[in-house]
């Protein structure tokens, strides 16, 4: 599944949890296509996904505990559910957040010395 | 915790999250658009240009179900997949396990659901539990006059009650009906005893209290068999007429068509009368009412039997030797008591035919894992845990049991048919044995169980193996594991063993049954014709008509063509009910009570004798001499001369049974003495018999009227002809019918058949024990070839190098036939222990033969002995045939 351009950021597997969890936290509680339309925004579009496969990442989060959806009404007033992050959430991001770091300066640090 | 269930939840509610999934998906899709929409873009061009940001819709669907779904459900559809599809690469294997395995599920639903029905299932009354039978030493009838004063004296009983069997003669009087007349089963119960079931009538009511007093008694309750049989269903045969013996009947009832009283003994009554018992309030010493109770909630049986015991004690003192041996016990008991221990060694032969098939299924699957080592290593090599290897060997055995048990199942329902079409009527119950819930439950339970049992051994000694090794070998090592090896002689050994205790349990019952077909009935049934007539009701039934009636009847029977001899007596031995009476001998001291001279009570007509060939040892037979005019006469069996006249010459002298009006003893002149026959139960040697002249009794004539006086209205014929029996019954019914139309004819029986009914329950037991072990035999025959093949199929270059170096074909042969043989003669060594120990359950069960039968032992042996050498021999001469070039090159 090669991407056509190889400018775009491909999501790697598990960190899509992460990202939503970090913007839900940040945000506040979001329907998907604001937290889509988010990710857009932040990574000035590098990170181009299609906004179908946010969903079962969702799913997955609201199975776990870590997050809640709550039907409620968008500015225009259309109905949509909206996701806040819960405290077993919060919890998680941070375990998450601290292993990614870990892992990323490993990679960075693999890279720039050159093993 | 709260994720479980989340998840568990949506397992269940997929329909709904469905729905909110769309929702979501929608709105989603709605928001994009308006962007668009903002951005310019005409409606129909935003709403493609949304579908194509959000992207597959669908495909995000199913990618959320997946998330939502549970891991290890998907894990096992995967290894249902896979296990399904490794399944038929073999499909020989397949095939073989799944026989193997339905044949021991499928006997074991069908055995469980003939004790499911027959032990399990609750009676069919209302709190069947705390229904008991209050009877003499558990079993045995009881007297009017002491059930009255236990009724009136216990505490431990909600009610009691008690029935009185009784023959009826259902005529009509509408000479519309077609119907001829019928000799039909009743019982006369006390006003209460239904009530006290606890079971609601379909049609009308019970009996309401004062009906079962003198001249209120004349009403009846009607099976529903009869009711549909006599009156074809009609529901208004409420407050109808019925004539039974001759008097009228208002019927008030029809109880529904589950209802059937009582349970273990008149099993087949079809119609219900109250017991009037009249004079016979103060009767102490005729001992007929079957006593029902039920217990008082939270009254135990043991509490119920402590308060009877104190009042049968009090009751002793005075009327001494009237209430010795009073057992209040579990109606059910009374029901299941007999059967209970040959159902429970059935279940247990199943349970052993179901472990043989596992261990064969067994060592089949430890043989394909050896042969997928490489797959498992490569497996535990990319990450699978051993856990998860393990769970799909097990799935893949859970999908061969369930094959197993799905054929199985087919195996029972046909099993199950076969088991109720042939079993004897002996066993309680037997028309209700189906296929029910508990039944498919225990299908499901067996089924998971004997997954795991033949699954885990090989799957856990697969993934023990040393992971480098496999790859390296190449999956195919030239020495297999030891561990294994040991494992595979286990199952084959335990095979046998299993398979020997079984066989013993079927030489035992073979062994007892031929023991008992051995057994000298006294008399020689063959081309012997019963069948019983009734009077009752009839105009043959007054003490005018009726002497000269049976004289008459017997001698229009000896001139039908084709009879050589004709007699009768009151009840046929084995077949009709027993009689036992207390009697006197003239000139000793009257005895203690409870310790007078008793005997099996029979009455014949002359004749009886020469028909049945019942050999007269001294003295002479009845004539027609011996009627009310003569001396009143009696011919004693050997037993009875021999238990009370030991050393004497028991001929000329005088017993009385009876007495007369005014008390005194009515005595008997004893003139001959026949041998020994047969009485009731065929396996048990017979009592002291006394044999009465029925031309000078008066109660069979129908002289005296007492409590005795409706049992003696009937005469059982019986008749020997020069070819088949059966061929004169047409004839036979034309002689009684030639008198009168009216007269019931019942039982036609074939003396030989009487005879096959009495040995019915151990042939049926050596029957299925039989089969059982046969097909242990073949599974484990089956069993220690496949070991063998395999075991030479792996040692090909081994045996090879053999030969190559000189070993002759004699040796290889005698190589692989000696450890078959070692595997088997551990087998039955193991066998004959636990066989020792086990067959000592079976005591009660045989007949003329130890549980420890050295020559069932000896033949078992010798049997099993033949067939693994039979099952290595095959492998062994293929080993022979190796040729070693051939095998070094096929490394």
């Amino acid at each position: 599944m090669a991407s056509e351009d190889s400018d775009k950021i491909v999501v790697l597997q598990g960190t899509l949890d992460l990202i939503v969890l970090r913007t839900l936290e940040t945000m506040g509680p979001q329907h998907a296509y604001a937290i889509a339309t988010r990710l857009e925004q932040i990574s000035d579009k590098l990170l181009r996904l299609n906004q179908g496969t946010l969903y079962p990442a969702l799913a997955r989060l609201e199975q776990q505990g870590r997050i809640k959806g709550t039907w409620g009404k968008t500015e225009s007033n259309r109905e949509a559910k909206f996701y806040s992050i819960t405290k077993a959430g919060q919890k998680a991001l941070a375990e998450e957040t601290r292993r990614w770091r870990r892992m990323s300066g490993l990679v960075e640090k693999l890279l720039t010395e050159g093993a | 915790m709260r994720r479980a269930l989340a998840r568990f939840r949506s397992l269940f509610r997929q329909q709904a999250a469905e729905r909110e999934l769309a929702r979501e998906i929608a709105s989603h899709l709605a928001l994009l658009q308006e962007r668009f929409e903002r951005q310019g873009m005409t409606p129909a061009e935003a709403q493609l240009a949304a579908r194509r940001a959000y992207g597959g819709v669908e495909q995000a669907k199913e990618l959320h179900r997946e998330a939502r779904s549970f891991v290890w459900i998907e894990h096992l559809a995967k290894d249902l997949r896979h296990g399904w599809r490794s399944l038929l690469r073999t499909p020989g294997f397949t095939a073989v396990a799944v026989i193997a395995l339905a044949l021991g599920i499928g006997a074991n639903t069908a055995i469980f659901s003939v004790v499911n029905a027959v032990l399990l299932r609750p009676l069919p009354y209302k709190d069947a539990d705390r229904l008991v039978t209050v009877l003499h030493r558990g079993t045995g009838p009881v007297s009017t006059a002491n059930y009255l004063d236990w009724r009136d004296q216990s505490h431990s009983f909600e009610g009691m009650g008690g029935a009185d069997y009784w023959g009826a003669n259902l005529s009509s009087n509408d000479p519309a009906d077609s119907n001829p007349a019928e000799h039909i089963l009743g019982l006369k119960v006390t006003q209460n005893l239904l009530p006290l079931l606890g079971v609601q009538p379909l049609l009308g009511r019970l009996f309401l209290p004062g009906e079962d007093l003198v001249g209120s008694e004349h009403e009846a309750i009607l099976s529903y068999r009869l009711w549909q049989r006599r009156f074809n269903g009609d529901r208004n045969v409420l407050g109808k007429t019925i004539t039974l013996n001759g008097d009228g009947y208002t019927v008030i009832g029809v109880m529904p068509s589950t209802f059937q009283f009582a349970p273990f003994w008149a099993t087949h009554t079809e119609i219900w009368v109250p017991n009037a018992f009249g004079n016979t309030i103060h009767d102490r010493g005729g001992n007929h009412l079957r006593v029902f109770a039920r217990l008082k909630p939270g009254v135990t049986v043991k509490q119920a039997q402590a308060d009877m015991a104190t009042i049968t004690a009090r009751l002793e003192k005075q009327y001494p030797g009237s209430n010795r041996g009073v057992m209040a016990r579990p109606l059910k008991l009374n029901v299941v008591g007999e059967i209970r221990t040959p159902l429970l060694m059935l279940l247990g032969a199943v349970a052993f035919v179901l472990l043989i098939a596992c261990a064969n299924v067994g060592h089949m699957l430890l043989a394909r894992t050896s042969d997928r080592q490489k797959e498992i290593a490569v497996r535990i090599a990319l990450g699978s845990s051993r856990a998860r290897v393990i769970a799909q060997f097990l799935t893949e055995s859970l999908l061969l049991a369930a094959m197993g048990a799905t054929a199985g199942l087919l195996l029972a329902f046909w099993g199950v048919n076969a088991l109720v079409a042939i079993s004897p009527t002996y066993i309680p119950r037997v028309d209700t044995v189906g296929i029910d819930g508990w039944v498919l439950l225990f299908l499901l339970a067996v089924t998971v169980v004997t997954a795991v049992v033949f699954g885990l051994a090989p799957a856990i000694h697969a993934t023990r193996e040393n992971l480098s090794g496999a790859l390296k070998e190449g999956g195919r090592g030239d020495s297999d594991s030891l561990r294994r090896n040991r494992l595979r002689s286990f199952l084959v050994a335990s095979e046998f063993a299993l398979a020997f205790v079984l066989l013993i349990g079927a030489g035992l019952m073979i062994r007892s049954f031929f023991a008992l077909q051995a057994v000298d009935p006294g008399f020689h049934p063959h081309n012997v014709l019963s069948m019983v007539v009734s009077v009752a009701g009839t105009k043959e039934e007054p003490a005018a008509r009726r002497a000269v009636f049976y004289r008459e009847l017997l001698q229009r029977v000896r001139s039908v063509p084709g009879v050589i001899s004709a007699g009768a007596i009151n009840h046929l031995p084995l077949a009709g009910d027993l009689w036992d009476r207390n009697f006197l001998i003239e000139g000793r001291p009257k005895p203690r009570p409870g310790e007078s001279p008793d005997a099996v009570y029979r009455l014949i007509m002359p004749g009886y004798f020469e028909t049945m060939r019942l050999p007269l040892l001294r003295g002479r037979m009845f004539t027609d001499r011996d009627d009310e005019h003569a001396p009143r006469v009696v011919i004693i069996n050997e037993r009875a001369a021999r238990e009370y006249w030991p050393g004497e010459n028991p001929l000329g002298k005088r017993i009385a049974i009876d007495s007369d009006r005014s008390g005194k003893p009515e005595w008997l002149t004893i003139v001959g003495i026949a041998a020994n026959a047969k009485q009731e139960d065929w396996a048990v040697p017979a009592s002291p018999e006394v044999y009465l002249a029925a031309l000078q009794n008066p109660a069979f004539l129908g002289e005296t009227s007492g409590s005795i006086g409706p049992h003696m209205t009937y005469i059982t014929l019986v008749v020997r002809g020069s070819g088949n029996p059966a061929d004169l019954a047409t004839a036979l019914k034309q002689t009684v019918w030639s008198f009168d139309k009216k007269l019931p004819i019942s039982d036609v029986l074939t003396m030989d058949r009487v005879v096959a009914d009495a040995t019915a329950r151990p042939r049926f037991e050596m029957f299925l024990f039989g089969i059982f072990a046969a097909i242990a035999l073949a599974l484990a025959v089956v069993g220690i070839y496949g070991v063998m093949s395999y075991s030479v199929s792996r040692r090909t270059r081994e045996i090879g190098i053999r030969i190559s170096l000189g070993a002759g074909r004699a040796e290889v042969m005698r190589m692989i036939i000696g450890q078959g043989m070692k595997q088997a003669m551990a087998g039955a060594g193991a066998g004959i222990v636990s066989a020792l120990l086990l067959s000592q359950l079976m005591v009660k069960m045989l007949y003329g033969v130890r549980p420890s039968d050295p020559v069932t032992f000896g033949s078992v042996i010798a049997a099993l002995g033949v067939a693994a050498l039979v099952a290595s021999c095959v492998p062994a001469h293929r080993a022979t045939r190796i040729e070693p070039a051939n095998a070094l090159r096929n490394e």
